[in-house]
């Protein structure tokens, strides 16, 4: 299963926030798209999910300050 | 006022741009000691303090330019630096975080940068003048923490660069996470500059050096003192609605510098762009603005003139407002994050409790 959260428009460190509380809903497995456009969670959104032992499946910029991340539930 | 432009200018851009590119904010950084258990900006922060601790009490030692601690006034550093503290993480940003995310388009930021300008004006020359020069009148001894224990300041540096290096030592000796990053589109120093990750180490050891240089370009043009954030910020609109160029220094092209060298950061690396926040972000954003304004004009400083400079040069003022400045991002945090985060886990346990 993937979900996808939107979280455009928020500032750091809510994108962050609401992406663990997302994952935390979702079974092993599952999949977490985050849409988002706050600078610093280029770095903090990656470096959670690398120390976490989540693993990340797609990682790109779609544009100017705008990205997406996916991350796949392994913890 | 030629050299006071170019060189506030030049120094302020290469500050704005490091810190967008190193992604160095010290709200987060202080609030992930409490949020998240991690020191590192905390420590890169300690850094930049001791390499330009060393630098600027060089430049003294040479004589390139004096510099004399003034009293302390303890009890409004205290009291400013805390209510500081709860309004960088009201504003999503300390005072030159706020400049530098204004320059990545961030018009939350906007808010937070007009009600803070608004309010260090309101707080040094408007009607609550008289209220911070009296509060600040009350001090207790000298500033310079050498004078105070009777010691010569290097003892002091040398305890502060040998802390650091034992910290640095461990840190990096600790196994790496590998991050992942985003594929390079970029080679070379274009890959550097505008797209690598930097090591929160090596932005720190940027910081530093700028907040060296920045002294004897200010003192140049008669204002002796490093990096500024917030005086330098009221001071733009002091001059704007007084036209009274005295209130023009080295530190208002600084701060203008800040803007200017993130927003070609930002632009460069495709991270630029207008972002409008949502009513609740611009509340805060406006609360926390005021916040800031009120404690940095109390404290005498903001995260940068206290916490990075006034440290810098072993004051008590830099050290006591640090402390205090981390302890209001706590307080601020446990409300913000900490609890709101709590009662949905609580609210998520009935409901799963009661079906």
């Amino acid at each position: 299963m993937k979900k996808t959260l939107e979280v455009l428009g928020m500032v750091c460190p809510f994108p962050l926030i609401e992406a663990k509380d997302a994952m935390q809903q979702l079974q092993l497995g599952d999949e977490l798209e985050v849409q988002f456009d706050c600078t610093q969670g280029t770095e903090s959104l990656p470096r959670w999910a690398a120390e976490a032992g989540h693993e990340v499946t797609n990682y790109e910029q779609l544009g100017e300050a705008s990205w997406t991340i996916t991350i796949k539930k392994n913890a | 006022m030629l050299q006071m432009a170019i060189t506030g200018i030049i120094c302020g851009a290469l500050l704005g741009f490091v810190m967008q590119r190193g992604r160095f904010c010290l709200t987060g950084g202080f609030r992930d000691m409490y949020i998240a258990k991690d020191n590192r900006i905390f420590y890169a922060l300690l850094i930049a303090i001791a390499i330009q601790a060393v630098g600027v009490y060089a430049l003294i030692g040479f004589g390139v330019f004096d510099y004399a601690a003034t009293p302390f006034s303890l009890w409004a550093t205290v009291i400013g630096a805390y209510v500081f503290g709860i309004g960088i993480i009201f504003a999503g940003g300390c005072a030159t975080g706020t400049w530098y995310r204004a320059g990545e388009g961030l018009i939350g930021s906007w808010i937070a940068l007009a009600f803070y300008m608004l309010v260090a004006a309101i707080m040094k020359s408007g009607p609550l003048g008289q209220f911070t020069t009296t509060a600040r009148s009350n001090t207790i001894g000298t500033d310079s923490m050498a004078d105070t224990l009777g010691i010569n300041v290097w003892w002091l540096i040398g305890l502060l660069v040998v802390i650091v290096a034992i910290i640095v030592f461990c840190e990096l000796k600790k196994p790496r996470v590998k991050i992942p990053g985003l594929k390079p589109k970029k080679t070379g120093i274009a890959h550097v500059l505008f797209e690598k990750r930097w090591h929160p180490f090596v932005t720190a050891s940027l910081i530093g050096l700028i907040a060296i240089i920045a002294w004897p370009l200010s003192a140049a043009t008669g204002r002796v003192f490093g990096l500024g954030v917030t005086t330098p910020s009221a001071n733009i609109l002091q001059y704007l609605v007084s036209g009274n160029l005295d209130f023009i220094n080295w530190g208002v092209f600084l701060v203008l510098g800040i803007f200017l060298g993130s927003f070609f950061g930002a632009k460069m690396s495709g991270e630029f762009r207008l972002r409008t926040p949502d009513t609740k972000t611009v509340v805060r954003s406006g609360a926390g603005g005021v916040l800031m304004g009120f404690g940095a004009s109390l404290a005498g400083g903001c995260s940068i003139g206290n916490g990075l400079v006034m440290t810098a040069m072993m004051s008590w003022s830099g050290w006591i407002a640090l402390i205090f400045m981390i302890l209001g991002v706590w307080t601020a945090s446990y409300f913000v994050f900490v609890r709101p985060a709590k009662q949905k886990m609580a609210a998520r346990a009935q409901s799963s409790a009661n079906a």
